[in-house]
């Protein structure tokens, strides 16, 4: 499953944009999830997707990655369909999409990230074994390989499956919500992992629902509620006038726009 | 009683049934893991239909025609749930309830009256309700080890796929696998294992067979291999205690009897075994409720003390503890008792009633003070991350991993 890989993506690289959304449209029978989306992200970076609940960013992820069918649009990787580039895409999924009770242990889970390299029926050997090792280390799991993964805290839960990515050794990572019900700390480690990715010229899309992390988080965002809003460096689509039309309606989001804006004043 | 020297063809025919159970809790594994657990009685129940239809149509009851017969009515069957969920928006459990029931009833009609309409040699299509080894020969036996041999090897060969799915489908989807298709394996091979147990276990309770022994054998392990092994092993030993009786007591059924073997087992796995067994999470629960009560007797041992000599009466630690709760006093009472027994209390010598902490319990005090203002600390400095590390087993040896995890004790 791996087909042809390219080159790596190089920053200032002419050519096709790293991801393309063109006029992406999600509905759930009649009603719309995602609605004409349609944003460029040209080079590598920290990208965050940001929006109320309910506001189809989950949604857009999904969409991206086949796992829930269009209306219409497409999503473009490097100029080609998904099915072409698997092997450069990494996937963080929302952590309470699977069973914690399954009876797997921590490294087991991590080598699933060398799966998709691997192919139909050949088993991980040495090589996956040590970059799963790797991977781990990097999120600071070193020491609980051998846990079942059901006797991890939240915060570890979430670094396990961000180790699983880091073993897809992919170009572009997208994360769904990876800060939900993650303690500060955790939170931290996972965004400085995600950092090195950036320095090591990958892509990283996050959904990220927090305001408040966002803004000294990202490089770029883009606001979305159901359509997009606006998208480009964080600065500058995070301003007051764009955040009240993203999140009109959400009013327990207000005081937390509040502090947004503040922190964004803070730091130039 | 003395049972009859076991015939040759006695003995093929418990091979092939041991081989069907084991295959089927391998199987069953993976139906279960992948939380379709009912998938395999929606097939269960619709083999009836392929049965009397495989008479029907060839007028033969051999056993591979009728299993041939049942195996496809198990795959309509499948399919049915399929469009039923698809196109009448069924939910998944309605839809595997309306076939069961449909199927099941379309099965007994037929089966019972094929008699009624004069087919001669019918006799013996009943017997695939309940299940009965006695009527196979040592061919059909052959037959059976083999599917079950052939099924076992599948899942061994595709094991890294269909566990990459059943753990996390949409990662799977994700990085390109076909899950549908994966899906569609792993339930044909479950249709094919009910199929192979129908002879020895019934339409009826085959289901058992894929279902039991891997919830029995998850209780005993946290790896995926050694859940399919042993959920394998556990219907080998139940198909072959059924098996067994079923022999020794001519006239009954081997379906309810293999059934019944491995909920034995199920029983003696939910309750004794380690770590996620009964019995074991209630020893745990209850060693953890006593080191804290021992710790809030500690620490009433020092609030009621004398001011003078330090010493302090068990009544007043007792009565501070348990304050108006009815049960509080019981509890106290088994704590005391338990730090006498570790000799952190002591009666202080020519005073009746009075007793002293010993340097073992002055010891236990302290860390358990230590203990409490690290977390408060943590507590206070870092709300999240203190709710991630904070356990309330302060009998744990305070290694300095353990202070490390709390934010660093003294």
């Amino acid at each position: 499953m791996t087909g042809a890989v390219p080159d790596p993506p190089q920053a200032a690289a002419p050519g096709p944009p790293l991801v393309d959304f063109h006029d992406v449209t999600v509905a759930y029978g009649r009603r719309p999830v995602v609605w004409n989306v349609d944003f460029e992200i040209d080079e590598p970076c920290l990208f965050g997707i940001i929006g109320p609940n309910g506001a189809g960013k989950s949604t857009l992820l999904k969409a991206a990655l086949g796992l829930v069918p269009t209306v219409g649009g497409s999503v473009r990787f490097c100029g080609r369909p998904l099915a072409e580039v698997r092997a450069r895409v990494g996937y963080v999924p929302q952590r309470e999409t699977v069973d914690w009770d399954f009876p797997v242990n921590v490294m087991d889970v991590v080598l699933m990230g060398t799966y998709g390299r691997l192919g139909w029926f050949r088993r991980p050997g040495q090589r996956e074994r040590q970059l799963a090792r790797e991977s781990l280390a990097r999120v600071g799991l070193a020491d609980l390989a051998d846990r079942q993964i059901g006797r991890l805290s939240g915060g570890q839960q979430q670094r396990v499956f961000l180790a699983r990515a880091l073993a897809q050794e992919a170009d572009i990572y997208l994360l769904d919500e990876p800060m939900a019900g993650v303690d500060m700390r955790s939170q931290e480690g996972i965004f400085r992992v995600l950092a090195e990715l950036r320095a090591a010229g990958r892509l990283v899309i996050v959904v990220h629902h927090d305001l408040r992390t966002a803004a000294e988080w990202f490089d770029r965002v883009a606001l979305i509620d159901m359509r997009l809003v606006a998208t480009g460096p964080t600065a500058a689509v995070l301003t007051p006038d764009n955040l009240r039309r993203t999140y009109a309606g959400h009013i327990e989001v207000l005081e937390e726009l509040g502090r947004a804006v503040a922190a964004r004043g803070r730091t130039p | 009683m003395t049972g009859p020297v076991v015939s040759y063809n006695t003995f093929v025919v418990a091979v092939g049934v041991a081989a069907v159970g084991f295959a089927a809790g391998v199987v069953g594994s993976l139906c279960v893991l992948r939380k379709r657990a009912l998938v395999g009685d929606a097939a269960a129940h619709a083999t009836l239909v392929g049965v009397a239809g495989g008479f029907l149509a060839t007028g033969r009851r051999d056993l591979a025609t009728l299993l041939a017969g049942a195996l496809a009515a198990a795959f309509a069957g499948l399919g049915a749930v399929v469009l039923l969920r698809r196109f009448t928006r069924t939910r998944d459990d309605a839809a595997i309830a309306i076939v069961i029931g449909v199927s099941f009833g379309l099965g007994i009609a037929l089966v019972s009256g094929i008699p009624a309409w004069g087919y001669a040699d019918s006799a013996g299509l009943e017997q695939f309700l309940l299940g009965h080894t006695a009527a196979l020969t040592a061919a059909d036996a052959a037959l059976l080890a083999g599917v079950a041999c052939v099924a076992t090897v599948v899942v061994a060969i595709g094991l890294k796929e269909a566990t990459l799915v059943a753990f996390d489908a949409a990662f799977a989807a994700a990085s390109g696998w076909p899950v549908a298709v994966i899906d569609y394996l792993i339930v044909a091979l479950v249709a094919v294992m009910v199929v192979a147990g129908l002879p020895a276990v019934g339409a009826v309770l085959v289901t058992a067979l894929v279902v039991i022994p891997p919830v029995a054998a998850r209780y005993w392990t946290d790896r995926v291999g050694t859940m399919l092994l042993l959920a394998g092993l556990i219907g080998l030993v139940a198909a072959l205690a059924g098996v067994a009786v079923s022999a020794a007591r001519p006239g009954l059924a081997t379906g309810p009897l293999v059934v019944l073997a491995a909920a034995a087992i199920f029983a003696v796995s939910f309750l004794a075994a380690p770590g996620r067994g009964w019995i074991a999470r209630r020893l745990q629960e209850r060693a953890l409720a006593d080191a804290w009560m021992q710790g809030l007797v500690l620490a009433a041992c020092r609030r009621t003390a004398d001011a003078a000599d330090g010493t302090f009466a068990r009544q007043a630690v007792e009565a501070a503890v348990a304050g108006d709760r009815a049960d509080g006093r019981r509890a106290a009472g088994r704590a005391w008792d338990g730090l006498v027994r570790a000799a952190a209390l002591a009666p202080v010598r020519g005073a009746a009633a009075a007793w002293r902490l010993t340097a073992a319990g002055t010891a236990l005090a302290d860390a358990r003070r230590r203990r409490l203002d690290a977390w408060e600390r943590v507590i206070d400095e870092d709300p999240d991350g203190a709710r991630e590390s904070l356990t309330i087993d302060l009998a744990a040896p305070e290694t300095a991993a353990a202070r490390a995890e709390v934010g660093g004790g003294p």
